[in-house]
C-alpha cells in the first residue's frame, strides 16, 4: 500500500472537543424537547406520504435520515465556525435559519421512502408511519460515544414508540438500524426492530454497479450478504474486487467523522470514490449518509432503493 | 490457534499481578535478571543502569523499546546505538516516524530510500537502486555492526510465565544475530507480552507472523536466560558461547491499569501483528499521522490511550469495522475506542 504523504491533519484536540461537547448540549436539548437533532420543521420531514396510516403496531421508521441527510452534513460543516465562536447558546439560536434540506436531496429522499413502503407494500407488509410524532433515533449521540446521553434519550425513544403502540419498527438506513438494535439490547426491550432489506422477497431491478457497504450493514448487523442476495435475485450485477469491496478490506465512506473533522471525513470520502470509481463507474450505495459524503466525487450514484423497485 | 492463544492471555490478563510475579521468578531461575518498570522513567533509569556508558549497540526492532524512547535515551548517556531492522534502520536513518507497526518505513519508496541512503551513508545507492541492491548494501552495513556490538536490545513476541523464555519471531535474521552474538542481550517488552506457558509463546509467535503477513515465518528465536553448556560431565554452566547476560525488562506503563477496566483490558489482547492497519480508512488516508508514536493505526488508537495518555486519537475512528473483521485475536476495536470516547465526553 501506498498513500500519498499527509500533512499535519490533527486539529487541535481542544478545539475538536469544544465541536464535541457543542454538538452534545445542542442535540440533548433539541432531542429532550422535541425528539429531533436541531430546530426544523417537522412537517418537511413527514411529507414524503399521506396515505400511510398513522401509527399501528408496524410502523416504517425513517428517523428523518433520507429527508434530513444533506441537513446532517450541512450542519456538521459549519459546526467548527459554531464552536469557535464559543459554543452551543449561538448554535442553537441560529441553526433553524441558518440550515435548511436542499430541495433536490428532499425531493430524492421522498421518492426513496415512498419506494421502499411500496416495495413493503408489494411483499404484504402492512405498515403505518407516525408522521410528525415520529422521533429521531439518537444515533449520532451513540457514533460519538455519546453513551449517556444515548441511553437518556433512547429511553424516551422506546417510552414514545410504546405510548403510541408500535410493537415493530422497520427500519430503512444502517444508522437507524444499529441505534435500535443497540437501545433493544441495553434496555432489553420488547420491541422488535427488522430492516426492510431482510423483509423482502419480491423486487426487481437492473443495471450493473460497483456497491459500496454500508460499514453498520456489513460489518455490524451482517445485512451485506442480504444485499447480495437481493441484487442478485433482482438482475443487478455487482462488480466485486476483494481489494475494494469485501467485508475486511472496504472500507467507511468517512461519513461519521463529519461532526470531529470534516476536512477528514471529506478525505477518506475521495480516497473511497477512487477505489470504488476504479471497479465501475457507476456506485451504489444504501445508507443516506453515504450517499452525502460520496456525492461529491462520484457522478452516477445511486441507493439501493432506487434500483430496485 | 489463535482462539486458543486468546483464551491463554485472557487468563494471563484476569490475573496480570500474579503472572508478573511468575515471570519474573522464571527469568531468574534461567539465570537472567528481571526487572519490572512502572513507568517509563523507571524503565529508562533500569536500562541506563544496566548499560552504562561508551557501549556499541545492536538493536532489533521493538515497540516497546521505542515506547520508553530507547535510542535517545542510551545516546544521551554516552552509548551509539543502531537498529538492525531493516525498516525500523530507514526510520532511524532518516529521523523519521514508523508508519507500522510491523513495517515501520511503509511510507517510503524504494527511490526515496535509495537517495537517502546514498545521502546519510555515502553508499553508492540511488534512487535507481533495486530492492535487491539496498537490501545488499544495508547487509553489509549491519554485519559489521553486530561483530562491534557490545549489547543486543530485542523486544518479545511472548514470554511465557512457566519458563521464562522469550519468544521472538523475524524473517531477516536481525533478532537471532542481535540476541546471540554481543555478549549481553536485554530484552524490553510490556507485561501484556506475558502468556502462560512456553508452548502458549510459540503459538501466539506463529499466529502474529501469519497475520503479519509473512508465512511461514524465517526464524523462531527463544531465549531463556544466558548461554549455557551441560557438555562436560552433565553440569550446566553459564555463559557457554552466546550472551553471558540478559536481562529482561519488563514494562507496565498503564497496562496493568487497563487490566483491571473490563472495557479496556481487550486492547492488551493484541499481539501487534498489524493487519488491522490494512482496514482502516482513517490509517489509509492520514497513515502515520494518525495516532502517537509508536502505535498508529486501530490498535494504536487503543494503545495510544494505554500508554500516552492520548484519548483524542480515539475520536477519528469511523467505526469502519474492519480493523474487527480481521483481528486475529477478536478484539471489539470500535467497542474499545467507543469506551474511549465515552471517557472522553466524560472528561470534557
Amino acid at each position: 500500500m501506498k498513500e500519498e504523504r499527509n500533512e499535519e491533519p490533527h486539529k487541535s484536540e481542544s478545539l475538536m472537543f469544544r465541536q464535541l461537547e457543542s454538538i452534545r448540549n445542542v442535540m440533548m436539548d433539541s432531542l429532550m424537547k422535541n425528539y429531533v437533532p436541531f430546530p426544523i420543521d417537522r412537517s418537511v420531514c413527514s411529507a414524503w406520504t399521506d396515505t400511510l396510516k398513522k401509527g399501528g403496531d408496524t410502523i416504517i421508521y425513517t428517523s428523518f435520515m433520507y429527508q434530513l441527510s444533506s441537513l446532517f452534513r450541512a450542519y456538521e460543516k459549519h459546526l467548527s465556525t459554531f464552536a469557535r465562536m464559543g459554543g452551543s447558546s449561538k448554535l442553537a439560536s441560529l441553526g433553524k435559519f441558518f440550515i435548511k434540506p436542499d430541495k433536490d436531496d428532499l425531493r430524492r429522499g421522498y421518492r426513496i421512502l415512498s419506494n421502499i413502503s411500496n416495495i413493503l407494500q408489494k411483499n404484504g407488509i402492512d405498515h403505518g408511519y407516525l408522521y410528525d410524532d415520529e422521533p429521531y433515533s439518537g444515533g449520532l449521540l451513540l457514533e460519538l460515544g455519546m453513551l449517556d446521553q444515548f441511553w437518556e434519550y433512547g429511553s424516551r425513544v422506546l417510552e414514545l414508540m410504546k405510548q403510541h403502540g408500535v410493537e415493530r419498527v422497520i427500519t430503512v438506513d444502517p444508522h437507524t438500524t444499529n441505534a435500535m438494535i443497540r437501545l433493544k439490547e441495553h434496555f432489553n426491550s420488547d420491541l422488535e426492530v427488522s430492516n426492510y432489506l431482510t423483509l423482502i422477497q419480491k423486487y426487481s431491478g437492473n443495471g450493473q454497479y460497483v456497491f459500496h457497504d454500508p460499514c453498520l450493514y456489513t460489518r455490524y448487523n451482517t445485512i451485506g450478504n442480504r444485499i447480495r442476495e437481493i441484487a442478485s435475485t433482482a438482475g443487478v450485477e455487482f462488480v466485486e474486487d476483494r481489494m475494494v469491496t469485501s467485508r475486511d478490506i472496504g472500507t467507511c465512506c468517512g461519513g461519521p467523522l463529519g461532526p470531529v473533522n470534516m476536512d477528514l471525513s471529506d478525505r477518506i470520502a475521495k480516497y473511497r470514490a477512487e477505489k470504488l470509481l476504479s471497479l465501475a463507474q457507476n456506485v451504489m450505495v444504501a445508507c443516506p449518509l453515504c450517499y452525502q459524503n460520496l456525492k461529491p466525487y462520484v457522478s452516477n450514484l445511486k441507493d439501493m432503493a432506487e434500483v430496485i423497485g | 490457534m489463535a482462539d486458543e492463544i486468546r483464551e491463554a492471555k485472557l487468563n494471563v490478563i484476569g490475573n496480570l499481578d500474579s503472572y508478573v510475579k511468575m515471570t519474573m521468578e522464571s527469568i531468574e531461575s534461567t539465570g537472567g535478571k528481571a526487572y519490572l518498570a512502572k513507568t517509563v522513567a523507571d524503565a529508562q533509569e533500569i536500562l541506563k543502569k544496566i548499560v552504562g556508558t561508551g557501549k556499541k549497540i545492536v538493536m532489533a526492532k521493538s515497540n516497546v523499546a521505542h515506547e520508553i524512547d530507547t535510542i535517545n535515551t542510551l545516546e544521551s548517556s554516552g552509548n551509539s546505538v543502531s537498529e538492525t531492522d531493516l525498516g525500523a534502520y530507514l526510520i532511524q536513518l532518516s529521523r523519521d516516524e514508523s508508519s507500522h507497526i510491523v513495517f515501520p518505513s511503509l511510507h517510503m519508496t524504494r527511490e526515496e530510500i535509495g537517495r537517502m541512503l546514498h545521502k546519510e551513508l555515502g553508499l553508492q545507492i540511488s534512487e535507481t537502486s533495486t530492492t535487491e541492491e539496498i537490501v545488499a548494501a544495508v547487509r553489509q552495513l549491519l554485519r559489521k555492526k553486530y561483530m562491534e556490538a557490545d549489547i543486543g536490545i530485542s523486544g518479545a513476541n511472548a514470554i511465557s510465565a512457566d519458563t521464562g523464555s522469550v519468544v521472538l519471531v523475524e524473517n531477516e535474521g536481525n533478532i537471532r544475530i542481535d540476541t546471540v552474538l554481543p555478549p549481553v542481550h536485554i530484552i524490553i517488552t510490556g507485561i501484556d507480552k506475558i502468556v502462560p506457558t512456553l508452548n502458549d509463546a510459540m503459538k501466539e509467535a506463529m499466529v502474529q507472523s501469519a497475520y503479519a503477513g509473512l508465512y511461514p515465518p524465517t526464524y523462531l528465536n527463544v531465549t531463556s536466560g544466558p548461554s549455557s553448556t551441560a557438555d562436560i560431565e552433565l553440569r550446566r554452566v553459564s555463559p557457554a558461547t552466546g550472551p553471558k547476560e540478559v536481562h529482561v525488562i519488563l514494562l507496565d506503563n498503564g497496562r496493568m491499569e487497563a487490566s483491571l477496566d473490563e472495557s479496556m483490558k481487550e486492547a492488551l489482547l493484541c499481539i501487534k501483528c498489524g493487519r488491522c492497519y490494512f482496514s482502516c480508512p482513517v490509517y489509509r488516508v492520514l497513515g502515520k499521522d494518525w495516532g502517537k508514536q509508536p502505535y498508529g493505526g486501530p490498535t494504536g488508537a487503543m494503545w495510544t490511550a494505554i500508554v500516552n495518555r492520548d484519548y483524542a486519537t480515539a475520536e477519528y475512528c469511523t467505526h469502519s469495522g474492519g480493523c474487527r473483521e480481521v483481528c486475529p485475536m477478536k478484539i471489539n476495536i470500535p467497542k474499545v475506542l467507543e469506551y474511549i470516547k465515552w471517557e472522553n465526553i466524560h472528561t470534557h
